[in-house]
């Protein structure tokens, strides 16, 4: 066994053939990560591209439809090519059987399929862009969409295709933490991203059919003519938002309850204190999940849908921030007297509480009708939606990464250039993203490449600042990449802050192909900082 | 850290055992079926809609369908399902011939329910009651009602999401035929045969709403 | 894996013969009109059958209940679906009852349609003398 020990994931097998066909969960969430992150750059520097057209008003760099064109990109690559897979698809892929005790997840060639339609829907939306882009916005809303002369049909094809790559990790998933617990973990000693990723795959089975199905239709509205949403032909294009949204609004928390699940990982852990409040975090998560359905609704203030709908979307509305604020104070009472160690994960995580409960609270006001009426497509919604997408979940994700990395990759980061970064992205994006509630509160709409003078001067402030945070992120993931050079090593048994869980305490960093050498034992629970002392070990 | 030899060459080696394997497998597909039962759904909630928006139209187009073959494949596709489970049955009775058989009707059913449907829909063609602005038909009986193209749309789209399972389940089914030919499936081992059926009577299951929707009501 | 539940055979039989009769009886009841319960009666045998197949065929009455929450929990959502969407669709109205239903009552392409006898093919004017005029003067 003792050779045995040396390898790990990441070298054996070799050749490029054994990562293009492999059934490992460790290695198909790489490939995830890293198709992730080629598509975080790319939306992020279409983001900086509007940002300098905005720097002034006029059109200075761009014209009109480029601009259109720019945006609706920018949202359909963030949104389906990189937030929606990347934390499941690549944290929860790497970090779910592991936190299990399993060799695998339940379905590896799934796995490896589900990774594949992300790459085949990934080259749709490739396709789109070569071929001249989509203006529609990310939301595809008829009748415009349908009337639309760009390239509808292969960006909602990419989107639908990718859909199938979301449903399939979530099936997994969800057979993975039903039956491939190890004996003795019971479901209130799963650590809580486990949970997260439970109420993510929920989620992703149930609200993604009905994205599949919309985006079949709206095809064939534009293939067909079939009216059910064009009015010129007795439909009714109302019922495409429902339709959207029944997805799209869920799938917002596919997108921020992973984000839940990585806070709930770090902040014990890093504050070396037992998890206040266990089953609060874990209930509160499948409560989000569920109430994510019944309120997709005030997406539609203003589009003509019935004042009797409206008053109870915005009252159901309301419920979300009961789970959330639940959540939120959890972590916080976490930290309360326990030993805070300001290392880069938590400060993503302290980054993170501070942006997402901005995000959280303009959602409150957003819920109002009589206010989101007036608030409705200004730029007081794009910043809402950046706080919780941006300041929630890809802060998030930076924080998760932070922490596993010296797990996945067995090499440690500057952490001073991290934390340096840390700060950089949490300056640069408040000083993004805050103007612009002030701008939708003056009334400045969203989705224009020009404006009046009065905005001129929130908007040269909040394009200044999207420079830093894009520098900020860039510096960040490459001082992650600087660290996988030539002998940079760590010690295979290396626990840098002490983790409790069964990927910190029962296999090496880099894990073992086959996860653990032998099955693991449970010896205690995932934040048990109060009964057994886990030191942290960093060694070279 | 590899099981030992002595367990069967079916069991994947990530799972502990076979009733392991065999219960996961059996979630997931439950997890599948209700993907399936959503993207289904969001047809339904549009049939819904537009009923409760042009009730009078939806009950008079609905006349222009042949209950007569509606019927006839409603009966088809019900007796497909039980030529389906009685395969699994013999499969499980150690009666590899039998499963074979009802196998193969079972693919005879589901091509019988195509050939039924081709005739619809090639009737349908002729006369243009055709989804969206193919449609044409103007007969005595619809001339005076408000938007039929929308009920032929979601009828066209809904049967046509039908039809293309039921020829995805021919394909599965044939898989089927062959790996019970091979003697690849047996009683020890008949997990894909379980859960195609389940996919199987979820087809016939969606076919259950859909006749008296668009053929009787 | 001899252990798994083995349905007899009979049951199975019952089961099929059910549904032969549930279908028949659904057709018959069709040919007569309730008013506004042939739906409700269409939707209960449509429902009753759709659970046999589910209960029995599917096997959900002795399986893991787990799998029959998994499917109650597709119904639910398919539920939520249908009833919040309807919330919507169906008390428009009730602020401005112009927009009750689509406003578009009979698309464009119609008024170039010309009438058709049941086979689809166009009727000239003077034998459709059941018709009024200005249908189609294309």
């Amino acid at each position: 066994m003792a050779e045995n020990q040396k390898q790990n994931y990441l070298t054996h097998p070799k050749g490029i053939m054994s990562w293009l066909l492999t059934l490992d969960h460790k290695r198909i969430g790489l490939m995830y990560l890293f198709g992730g992150i080629a598509f975080f750059f790319l939306g992020g520097v279409l983001a900086l591209g509007m940002r300098l057209e905005l720097a002034a008003p006029g059109n200075d760099f761009v014209s009109n439809d480029t601009y259109n064109n720019m945006y609706t990109l920018h949202g359909a690559i963030m949104i389906f090519l990189f937030i929606i897979p990347a934390i499941p698809g690549a944290l929860g892929n790497i970090l779910l059987p592991l936190m299990l005790g399993a060799k695998d997840v339940a379905f590896p060639r799934l796995n490896l399929a589900s990774f594949y339609i992300y790459t085949v829907g990934a080259l749709f939306v490739m396709y789109t862009i070569i071929s001249g882009g989509v203006d529609t916005g990310w939301t595809f809303y008829t009748p415009y969409s349908t009337t639309s002369t760009s390239n509808v049909i292969p960006m909602t094809m990419g989107i639908f295709v990718i859909g199938f790559s979301s449903i399939l990790t979530g099936l997994n998933f969800i057979a993975t933490i039903h039956k491939m617990r190890i004996p003795g973990l019971t479901w209130y000693k799963l650590p809580l991203f486990v949970w997260a990723l439970y109420g993510t795959s929920l989620v992703q089975i149930t609200a993604t059919p009905v994205i599949a199905i919309t985006m079949v239709l709206l095809i064939l509205e534009r293939l067909l003519g079939i009216g059910i949403f064009d009015p010129a032909l007795g439909g009714d294009p109302v019922l495409y938002q429902h339709f959207f949204w029944f997805y799209s609004h869920p799938a917002v928390y596919i997108m921020i309850l992973p984000a839940f699940g990585i806070i709930s990982e770090i902040i014990p852990v890093h504050s070396r204190k037992k998890v206040w409040g266990y089953k609060f975090i874990a209930f509160s998560t499948l409560s989000i999940a569920f109430i994510g359905f019944l309120v997709w609704g005030h997406h539609m203030f203003t589009s003509g849908q019935s004042v009797f709908s409206q008053i109870v979307f915005s009252f159901i509305t309301y419920f979300v921030g009961i789970p959330t604020g639940v959540k939120i104070f959890s972590w916080m009472l976490t930290m309360y007297k326990g030993q805070v160690s300001f290392t880069p994960p938590m400060l993503y995580a302290l980054s993170f509480l501070f942006l997402f409960t901005i995000g959280g609270l303009t959602g409150i006001f957003l819920g109002a009708v009589a206010l989101d009426i007036h608030l409705h497509d200004t730029y007081f919604v794009v910043a809402h939606f950046h706080y919780v997408m941006q300041g929630g979940t890809i802060i998030a994700f930076l924080g998760g990464l932070h922490h596993w990395w010296p797990k996945s990759m067995g090499t440690m980061y500057n952490q001073t250039v991290a934390n340096i970064c840390c700060l950089g992205v949490f300056l640069g994006f408040n000083g993004t993203f805050f103007p612009q509630f002030l701008l939708g509160l003056r009334g400045m709409p969203r989705r224009y490449a020009t404006y009046d003078q009065q905005y001129a001067e929130l908007h040269n402030y909040s394009s200044f600042w999207s420079g830093i945070l894009g520098l900020s992120i860039f510096i960040s993931i490459m001082n992650l990449l600087w660290s996988l050079r030539k002998n940079n090593k760590l010690d295979p048994g290396t626990n840098p802050w002490g983790g409790m869980t069964l990927e910190w305490t029962h296999t090496t960093s880099p894990p073992h192909p086959h996860n653990f050498e032998e099955e693991p034992v449970l010896e205690h629970g995932p934040y048990d900082y109060d009964k057994v002392i886990v030191e942290p070990t960093f060694k070279k | 850290m590899s099981h030992d030899n002595s367990s069967p060459k079916f069991l994947q080696h990530h799972f502990h055992d076979v009733e392991q394997q065999y219960e996961t497998a059996k979630l997931g597909m439950w997890a599948f079926i209700l993907t399936e039962v959503l993207t289904f759904g969001g047809l339904f909630v549009a049939y819904v809609v537009y009923r409760s928006w042009y009730p009078e139209m939806f009950v008079g187009a609905n006349l222009l369908l042949d209950v007569n073959k509606g019927l006839l494949n409603t009966i088809v596709l019900i007796t497909s399902s039980l030529t389906m489970v009685l395969a699994v049955w013999a499969i499980q009775k150690k009666n590899q011939k039998l499963s074979l058989f009802m196998l193969i009707a079972t693919f005879l059913f589901a091509f019988m329910f195509l050939g039924i449907k081709y005739l619809e829909y090639s009737h349908k063609f002729e006369v243009g009651q055709l989804p969206g602005e193919y449609y044409s038909y103007m007969g005595p009986e619809i001339a005076h009602l408000n938007n039929p193209h929308i009920f032929f749309s979601i009828y066209f789209i809904m049967t046509g999401l039908h039809g293309l399972h039921v020829a995805i389940g021919m394909g599965l089914i044939a898989w089927l035929i062959y790996a019970t030919a091979k003697g690849n499936l047996n009683s020890e081992y008949y997990t894909p045969m379980e859960m195609i059926g389940i996919f199987w009577h979820l087809v016939d299951l969606i076919w259950i709403y859909l006749f008296p929707l668009f053929y009787l009501i | 894996m001899s252990e798994h539940h083995i349905t007899p055979l009979k049951t199975y039989l019952a089961v099929a013969g059910t549904l032969f009769f549930l279908t028949v009886v659904t057709v018959w009841v069709s040919y007569f009109d309730f008013g506004s319960f042939n739906i409700v009666i269409a939707m209960g045998v449509a429902t009753l059958k759709a659970s046999i197949v589910a209960l029995f065929f599917m096997h959900l009455l002795w399986d893991d209940k787990k799998n029959l929450t998994m499917f109650v929990m597709s119904l639910m959502f398919l539920g939520i679906f249908i009833t919040v969407t309807l919330l919507d669709t169906g008390f428009r109205g009730g602020v401005n009852s112009e927009v009750e239903s689509p406003i578009n009552n009979r698309a464009a392409f119609y008024d170039s349609l010309p009438l058709t006898d049941t086979h689809g093919h166009p009727v000239d004017e003077h034998s459709a003398d059941h018709h009024g005029e200005g249908e189609d003067h294309h």
